[in-house]
């Protein structure tokens, strides 16, 4: 067993003694492997499982930072894509268990998606769903989201190279040996979603079963990331009762589209509520906090100096190289020389020397000039000087949280005629201008007195 | 090129004219007028529109439209039994005040498409977009495949109900092209 491992063509050679005892020896012992966690306990993982888990791929992303560098604002914020990702697939095995539970799927249901509950191939999709959620995150650059928009390529994002690494010829031997054998195709399929893999056609069974992983309302990944990002980081916004909401989950016929999709059984309303909730505030109050977006930023510009050409491969056998450990050995060793490449940005994130806030989105401005934050931006910049602001824009992308809800009667309808909480849920918007810590006082005030007539100037036809 | 406010311009007067024409507004109703007036009525709004549940549907148009609900352009109000309808805000009526020529451009086109598919129900909606999309993806086959294709794509939508389709398309993009 052991030379046969030695011989493993996706185990890097300083692993191997190790992936030999720490995960092969065991999990061939015994059908089922557990892992502890701290978020839900134990999660289980058959031998099968395992071998996704011990690919090169995947334990690289025991190197990826879940939240980039929030670490230097929530210093328990040091968790990584690895145990979000078992996370993730414990959860949606869970809520694929629920939704395909004969019990809980009504004639017209299964009239709509036959293959529901279908038993001779639920274990195949089941399985499918699993390592989906397993593997929903496994094409991740180094700092997650941090840069990824600028240091790809146009057209790439981390679920291209993640399908990539999934339709690889390393990973469908993985996936074809398992029993029963799984079609990469369907993998990276469901743990995408239409969203992502707008090219590639989903039937009704697999919009659900994608739905499962990455949807917006309830997906595995969403519901494990606020669960686990609160629990790390010490803030309480994030929690809610999932076991109540994911045993309240049903494949429901939708009231506005007539079509399947996941919804709430009206019991589980006050804890989809409270998910999305949770959603919102660790959005504002965590993702969004200005110093973990400036730091972004200035991580972003040391990378585009530190990359060749500035920018990421895109080439799965080179990106496996570089991970957050290389970018912050990198980062250390500029941040210490005054002539290294990205000396500045890197300088500016170990000292704590980060650009601060001179300008913020707000109600007022807003109703003045939609884009307000976008005029006071420029102006600034033609006052001062381009290189003395940054800027950092988001609104939230989804729709609203429509959703179907069964009602104890046996009805179904839309979640925002069932829950005033929904309709009133804000949508997450921000806009930050920043300005080096050096220009923060003149700029200050230069804005305090021009602001009214800067936002004031609108676009407007003649 | 289109600016951002230009677009969502356009987006609050097309919302005014599909309410104004009875329609409830869904966010389906002004997918798939958007369809319809980007991909026939040269309406500058540049949304990429992949084959969805729904039919044609754009994930970026929903980001604006939650974009613009985060500027208080839009806003969403209970609709039974369907769940939400969009309307225009005061500050989205003022938006359009500042881009008449914009909205000149394609007014006729909008409200053409306002009085033909505000009033249909998201099953008629689906329909049609999904028969325009088959249309303009396969320009050289007969009616009779492209109601096959839909099927194909949508079980839930028979031949019969494709075929009628088809007939339909044909004559919404003809008055569309009328009225350039």
């Amino acid at each position: 067993m052991y030379c046969g491992l030695l011989l493993d063509p996706l185990c890097p050679p300083a692993m191997k003694p190790f992936k030999l005892y720490q995960f092969d020896l065991v999990a061939r012992m015994k059908n089922s492997h557990e892992i502890r966690d701290a978020i839900h306990v134990f999660i289980r993982l058959d031998y099968d499982e395992v071998k996704v888990l011990n690919c090169i791929w995947f334990q690289r992303l025991r190197n990826i930072h879940q939240l980039a560098l929030s670490y230097l604002v929530y210093p328990g914020a040091t968790h990584k894509r690895f145990e979000h990702s078992l996370g993730a697939m414990e959860l949606a095995g869970r809520i694929f268990d629920v939704v395909t539970n004969p019990e809980n799927v009504t004639d017209e249901i299964r009239r709509l998606v036959p293959e529901i509950t279908r038993e001779n191939t639920r274990a195949y999709w089941r399985r499918v769903v699993r390592v989906g959620a397993l593997c929903h995150d496994i094409g991740h650059l180094p700092f997650s989201h941090a840069a990824e928009h600028a240091l790809l390529p146009a057209g790439w994002s981390h679920e291209k190279i993640g399908m990539d690494i999934l339709l690889s010829p390393e990973m469908r031997t993985i996936l074809n040996e398992m029993t029963p054998p799984v079609r990469a195709e369907d993998v990276a399929k469901v743990a995408l979603g239409p969203k992502k893999a707008g090219s590639l056609r989903f039937s009704n069974w697999e919009a659900i079963l994608s739905e499962i992983i990455v949807g917006d309302a309830f997906g595995a990944d969403r519901i494990d990331y606020l669960l686990r990002d609160s629990h790390h980081i010490g803030v309480a916004y994030g929690r809610f009762d999932h076991y109540r909401l994911i045993d309240t989950l049903r494949v429901l016929k939708s009231p506005t589209s007539g079509e399947p999709v996941i919804g709430v059984e009206e019991g589980g309303l006050h804890s989809a509520e409270a998910l999305l909730l949770a959603r919102y505030m660790m959005y504002t109050q965590v993702y969004f906090h200005a110093a973990r977006r400036i730091y972004d930023i200035h991580l972003q510009e040391f990378l585009t100096q530190w990359l060749p050409e500035g920018k990421f491969p895109t080439d799965i056998t080179k990106l496996i190289e570089i991970t957050d450990n290389e970018v912050t050995a990198a980062l250390l060793k500029a941040a210490r020389d005054k002539d290294a490449i990205g000396h500045d940005a890197a300088r500016r994130i170990t000292t704590r020397e980060h650009f601060r806030v001179v300008y913020q989105r707000n109600p007022t401005d807003i109703a003045i000039n939609p884009e307000a934050g976008t005029a006071v931006y420029q102006a600034l910049r033609q006052q001062f000087g381009n290189e003395h602001f940054r800027r950092d824009a988001y609104k939230e992308k989804a729709g609203p949280p429509d959703f179907p809800v069964l009602a104890r009667d046996g009805r179904c309808h839309s979640s925002m005629l069932m829950s005033d909480t929904l309709r009133q849920l804000p949508v997450v918007a921000v806009d930050y201008v920043f300005v080096s810590p050096e220009m923060r006082q003149e700029c200050e005030v230069w804005l305090e007195n021009n602001r009214g007539d800067i936002i004031r100037r609108k676009e407007e036809e003649q | 090129m289109t600016t951002r406010l230009q677009k969502a311009a356009l987006l609050c007067y097309l919302t005014d004219r599909l309410v104004a024409n009875g329609s409830w507004c869904g966010e389906t109703h002004i997918q798939k007028s958007t369809f319809f007036l980007q991909e026939e009525a040269d309406l500058p709004t540049e949304f990429e529109f992949i084959l969805y549940k729904h039919g044609p549907f754009s994930f970026d148009l929903r980001s604006e439209l939650t974009s613009m609900r985060a500027d208080g352009l839009l806003l969403l109000e209970p609709q039974y039994p369907y769940g939400s309808s969009y309307a225009t805000t005061e500050n989205g009526r003022e938006l359009q005040k500042r881009f008449p020529k914009t909205i000149d451009r394609f007014r006729l086109r909008m409200e053409f498409i306002a009085q033909t598919l505000g009033p249909k129900n998201v099953a008629e909606l689906e329909q049609l977009a999904t028969a325009l999309y088959m249309m303009r993806k396969h320009p050289n086959k007969s009616s009779d495949r492209i109601a096959a294709e839909i099927n194909e794509v949508k079980p839930h939508v028979s031949v019969p109900e494709a075929k009628r389709a088809v007939p339909q398309v044909e004559e919404i993009v003809a008055k569309l092209k009328a009225l350039q």
